[in-house]
């Protein structure tokens, strides 16, 4: 049930116009005028300490949780000093443009152009990489083979870790840090830290005083005992060990509202937010609390997560629609002994996420082999809803895989999943995990080109295709490095480095090295229209001779319009089986350049010492990428999107039903991708009506689980449903479906990810 | 040893428990007029031509093998129980983590027993969990062989009425429930399975003289299956008449008369078979 409080407050931020806000930005700027010439790192912390000093802060009607990140619902937040430029030329169509909209008044046009610009060009983040560049890296970009992410915000893709925070509380936590700066006075990383952290917690003390104003303004006095109750929390969490449930949360709150002020990124992410948060929930029922009353500090927490929208340029936007901001949370699992994780607050989780039914959380469930079977029941009903939440992670093969790249069987059993699908040791991890996709099916194309489609045999074709992998991966490390290093020295994140192992030890920011594991993920894409073709190839010109490769690249340079062109491309789609299918001769082409990709990128380091780890998710970049692709030999046609998520078969192309798919899936080899790979499967309603379907669903989820799958997602709404939103958008203004690795509304995604998700095969029976 | 199979239908949820391949056997011996697969009727391997997928690119001169939009495909494929095999395993872990199977289906599998025992047979011998779908119109040293292998016997119970039976189906009754005696007889489990057509197998009488058959022999458990009009475009594609295509489907309250009905009577009623 909700109460008329959540769902006022869910009405008010759904109805509310998206606006561009550019509060941080001017104070933000106006703080680097008064500091030209300090370290980066202080600087930075000044901005941030600064923004949280002055920041219009706000307390909505009837909220039970403090913090909001902009007065207006839902506000877009403006990061010049990361790249200035599209917002420069976008000012004018932000309200306009296909993804994720944003209203901008004429005062903040005027000032951004006049004020905020001209400070930034040539000084942003953006200038900074730019600069650095080299020209194969370029080129690579250009080709569209290498797709650099975070080259215009800041570094998130980061899962704070909260256990020692919410034990010890702020304080202890500042004065660790103080002891610390005045035993390395010349360090510049604890003076940050510092900074950001006093200014957090003076921070945390202006709710205090103004939830204390508005209830001595407040006239209903149950409203009022509530306010007086906030500002309490507000006051003793400022400084001291939250004891309460609500206490907790609210101090978890802040904090992430502090980090992302500090950088205002995507996916900072909260983790396994059942574990940390449990002593909370047992002490509280212990004395006597009402579950009513954690349930309803629970929903007002979703709430909050769906109040930060991040603002991204309208080309990210397509890459990243509908706002993906990242809260993601992980439930269940496994302790650090290697029992089952799951908990009381795994299931309360689970049911309040079933009231709110919003994008955020983007609730995740970890599986294995001591799952228990109540659980998986209150997994698949809520997955039942619709919104493609939680989406399921494997436990059996993900701990494998980290132990595959030298983390310790404790720390694997606590991995936690951060923005989509990225896998990461929580509170350990600066991991870069979404920092390029890499477009294998425009490799192949660039190679087949190249040589004009004079290879000997099959065998030459993809020897071919490797060897330009393994060239475009070293230029892709190459351009990862220099974004990294992009983010050091310019835009290092102090007050988000005190809550990741082990930078306070070290002294150092976690963009330069502070984090114990240090990786960057980078996501091969395209794999299975990469099989589809080349088993086309292999086939039609290599076995039964039908056509040369050089005829059918002719034909595919025209996208099929040549005489016989239509028949053609029919023949390729009917006549030669595809990826999805369980038909292993297929998937395994596919699985062998996937491998050899992740080998490839495997050997890299990057600027901290730690290794390149390869991953196999596209968010909504299957779009794009596909638009800079020809037509293909699987019979895709010139612009058509990629098979979406990362390991999902080609749209339309599975044919043997949802169990086929997990088998070609597991072909491939899924300890490698251990930066995290996505699998979207679609059923129809029906398919889950029921305890029999759940329990049917429960046995395909236990299956995925031994076929050693990382992740799979599920869309459970009819494409007649969807088709009826696209017709009434404004009846369906609280759909919610899964994109990829995430969850958005419907009505809220463009035309061309809304018809992608209709057209993904939807399994009936 | 081959048999002609035209499908092999993998998570189907509706044919047995838990998630089940499910193997179609082509030819059948009776013709009903509701068949919503006609192209499991003749025990011939035909071609089928879907109009909406023809590209009319004229490559193909009526040879399936070089159609290239797949409108025009072959239906029945001879293969060896070793191929038949090799494809049902292919989900086994689904099988095992859903407690589901395979289930043998028509056509008419009694028709092609001897093969359809061989595979339940080595099925067994795997520890896989097996059912067959029969209208129990063939020789009952053939069903008994299937009995043997089968841990699920669902069993069509169309037309009671022996002259109409005769006349609409083209199958003695007399036979098919002589087999679900002997079938009983044996201590097998079988699961009526009464398909719902209007005007055909809905009246009462037919209803009631099935469950009185039904708690005669002690079966717990009923399936309804109600018409549908899926299987209608196939007849076009095969070039037949469809004498059903204008019969309305059953509405919900009807088919829910009937499940109540029956549950009156202490039976635990499945729609659509589960």
């Amino acid at each position: 049930m909700v109460s008329e409080r959540i769902q006022n407050l869910k009405d008010e931020m759904l109805k509310a116009r998206r606006d561009i806000s550019l509060e941080r930005a001017s104070i933000y700027t106006k703080s680097y005028r008064m500091t030209e010439g300090e370290p980066a790192i202080i600087r930075r912390a000044k901005a941030t300490a600064q923004v949280l000093a002055e920041v219009e802060i706000s307390i909505r009607e009837g909220e039970l949780l403090a913090g909001n990140r902009t007065v207006k619902p839902r506000s877009g937040i403006a990061s010049p000093e990361m790249d200035p430029y599209w917002i420069y030329e976008e000012l004018d169509t932000l309200h306009s443009r296909p993804q994720d909209k944003f209203y901008v008044s004429d005062e903040a046009k005027k000032l951004y152009r006049e004020e905020l610009y001209p400070y930034w060009r040539g000084h942003s983040l953006k200038d900074f990489i730019n600069a650095r560049l080299t020209k194969e890296v370029k080129e690579a970009q250009e080709t569209h083979i290498v797709n650099l992410n975070q080259t215009d915000k800041g570094q998130g893709h980061i899962i704070m870790g909260y256990r020692d925070l919410l034990s010890l509380g702020l304080g202890n936590l500042v004065d660790r840090v103080r002891a610390k700066q005045e035993k390395e006075p010349e360090n510049v990383f604890y003076q940050a830290a510092l900074i950001t952290l006093e200014a957090t917690v003076k921070h945390i003390l202006r709710y205090a005083e103004l939830t204390k104003t508005l209830a001595e303004k407040e006239e209903n006095p149950s409203r009022q005992r509530e306010l007086l109750e906030l500002s309490r929390v507000c006051s003793k969490v400022a400084v001291h060990k939250p004891d309460t449930f609500y206490e907790a949360t609210q101090l978890f709150w802040f904090i992430n509202l502090a980090a992302q002020y500090e950088s205002n990124a995507s996916s900072i992410s909260p983790g396994r937010f059942d574990q940390y948060m449990v002593p909370f929930y047992q002490r509280d029922r212990e004395n006597g609390v009402q579950e009513e009353f954690i349930k309803e500090v629970l929903r007002s927490l979703w709430l909050k997560m769906n109040d930060v929208v991040l603002l991204r340029s309208e080309d990210s936007a397509k890459y990243f629609a509908g706002f993906p901001t990242g809260y993601t949370i992980i439930l269940g699992g496994l302790d650090e002994r290697g029992h089952c994780a799951v908990n009381d607050l795994s299931y309360l989780i689970l049911d309040t996420y079933q009231d709110i039914r919003l994008p955020q959380p983007n609730l995740g469930v970890r599986i294995n082999e001591f799952t228990p079977r109540r659980f998986y029941n209150k997994v698949v009903e809520t997955i039942r809803l619709g919104t493609g939440i939680p989406q399921v992670f494997n436990d059996e093969v993900i701990i494998p895989g980290f132990l595959n790249r030298s983390v310790s069987l404790e720390e694997a059993r606590d991995y936690a999943v951060v923005g989509c699908v990225e896998l990461s040791i929580p509170g350990k991890t600066y991991g870069l995990h979404d920092i390029a996709l890499f477009n294998l099916l425009k490799v192949m194309e660039v190679t087949l080109a190249e040589k004009a489609g004079e290879f000997d045999d099959f065998a030459a074709v993809k020897a071919a295709i490797k060897e330009n992998i393994r060239r475009y991966v070293a230029y892709m490390v190459e351009g990862c490095n220099i974004v990294e290093t992009g983010h050091r020295d310019f835009a290092p994140i102090p007050f988000l480095s005190c809550f990741v192992d082990s930078c306070l030890e070290k002294g150092v920011d976690v963009s330069a090295g502070g984090a114990k594991f240090n990786f960057s993920g980078v996501q091969g894409i395209g794999t299975a229209n990469l099989s589809d073709s080349l088993y086309v190839i292999k086939k039609l010109c290599y076995e039964d001779k039908r056509m040369t490769l050089s005829e059918l690249l002719s034909s595919l340079k025209v996208n099929f319009e040549d005489e016989g062109g239509e028949a053609l491309r029919a023949r390729l789609i009917h006549k030669y089986a595809k990826y999805g299918n369980d038909i292993s001769e297929v998937d395994d082409i596919g699985a062998e350049i996937l491998a050899y990709y992740c080998k490839t990128v495997e050997g890299y380091t990057n600027e901290r010492g730690g290794r390149f780890l390869p991953g196999s998710y596209t968010v909504s970049a299957h779009v794009p990428l596909g638009a800079a692709v020809g037509a293909t030999a699987d019979g895709r046609k010139a612009g058509e999107q990629l098979a979406d998520g990362g390991l999902s078969p080609m749209v339309g192309r599975d044919e043997k039903g949802p169990t086929a798919v997990l088998k070609s899936v597991s072909r491939l080899d899924n300890y490698l991708t251990s930066n995290g790979s996505l699998l979207n499967v679609k059923f129809h309603p029906k398919a889950l009506e029921g305890q029999a379907g759940i329990n049917k669903m429960i046995g395909y989820l236990q299956a995925f689980m031994k076929l050693k799958i990382q992740h799979i997602q599920f869309n459970i709404i009819s494409a007649d449903t969807l088709r009826a939103a696209q017709r009434e958008p404004e009846k369906y203004r609280n759909l919610v479906v899964r994109v990829a690795g995430y969850s958005a509304i419907f009505i809220e995604l463009n035309k061309a990810i809304q018809d992608d998700i209709i057209a993904r095969t939807e399994h009936v029976f | 040893m081959r048999a002609l199979i035209f499908n092999i239908q993998r998570y189907s949820i509706h044919d047995g428990g838990g998630i089940r391949t499910i193997v179609f056997f082509k030819g059948c011996p009776l013709h009903c007029p509701w068949c919503a697969n006609p192209e499991s009727q003749s025990f011939e391997s035909e071609i089928m031509k879907l109009k909406s997928q023809c590209i009319h690119c004229n490559v193909c001169a009526g040879n399936a093998a070089e159609c290239p939009s797949g409108a025009l495909a072959e239906q029945g494929k001879w293969m060896s129980v070793d191929e038949v095999l090799a494809e049902v395993l292919k989900d086994s872990v689904f099988f095992n983590t859903s407690g589901g199977g395979v289930t043998l289906s028509g056509g008419e599998v009694l028709s092609q027993a001897d093969f359809a025992a061989e595979l339940l047979r080595q099925l067994k011998e795997l520890g896989i969990h097996t059912a067959i779908e029969t209208s129990g119109f063939g020789r009952w040293e053939a069903l008994e062989g299937l009995a043997e292998y089968a841990d699920v016997i669902l069993y069509d119970l169309k037309i009671m009425d022996p002259e109409q039976s005769k006349k609409t189906l083209g199958a003695d009754s007399e036979i098919i429930l002589k087999n679900l005696a002997k079938l009983v007889d044996k201590g097998c489990r079988v699961i009526p399975r009464v398909p719902l057509i209007p005007g055909f197998t809905m009246d009462e009488k037919n209803i009631t003289t099935i469950s009185d058959l039904a708690q005669r022999y002690g079966l717990k458990e009923i399936h309804l299956l109600p018409f549908h009009q899926y299987g209608s475009s196939k007849y076009e594609s095969l070039g037949r008449d469809y004498a059903l295509k204008d019969l309305a489907v059953p509405t919900d309250e009807e088919v829910n008369a009937i499940k109540s009905k029956l549950e009156a009577r202490g039976f635990m009623v499945v729609i659509g078979g589960g």
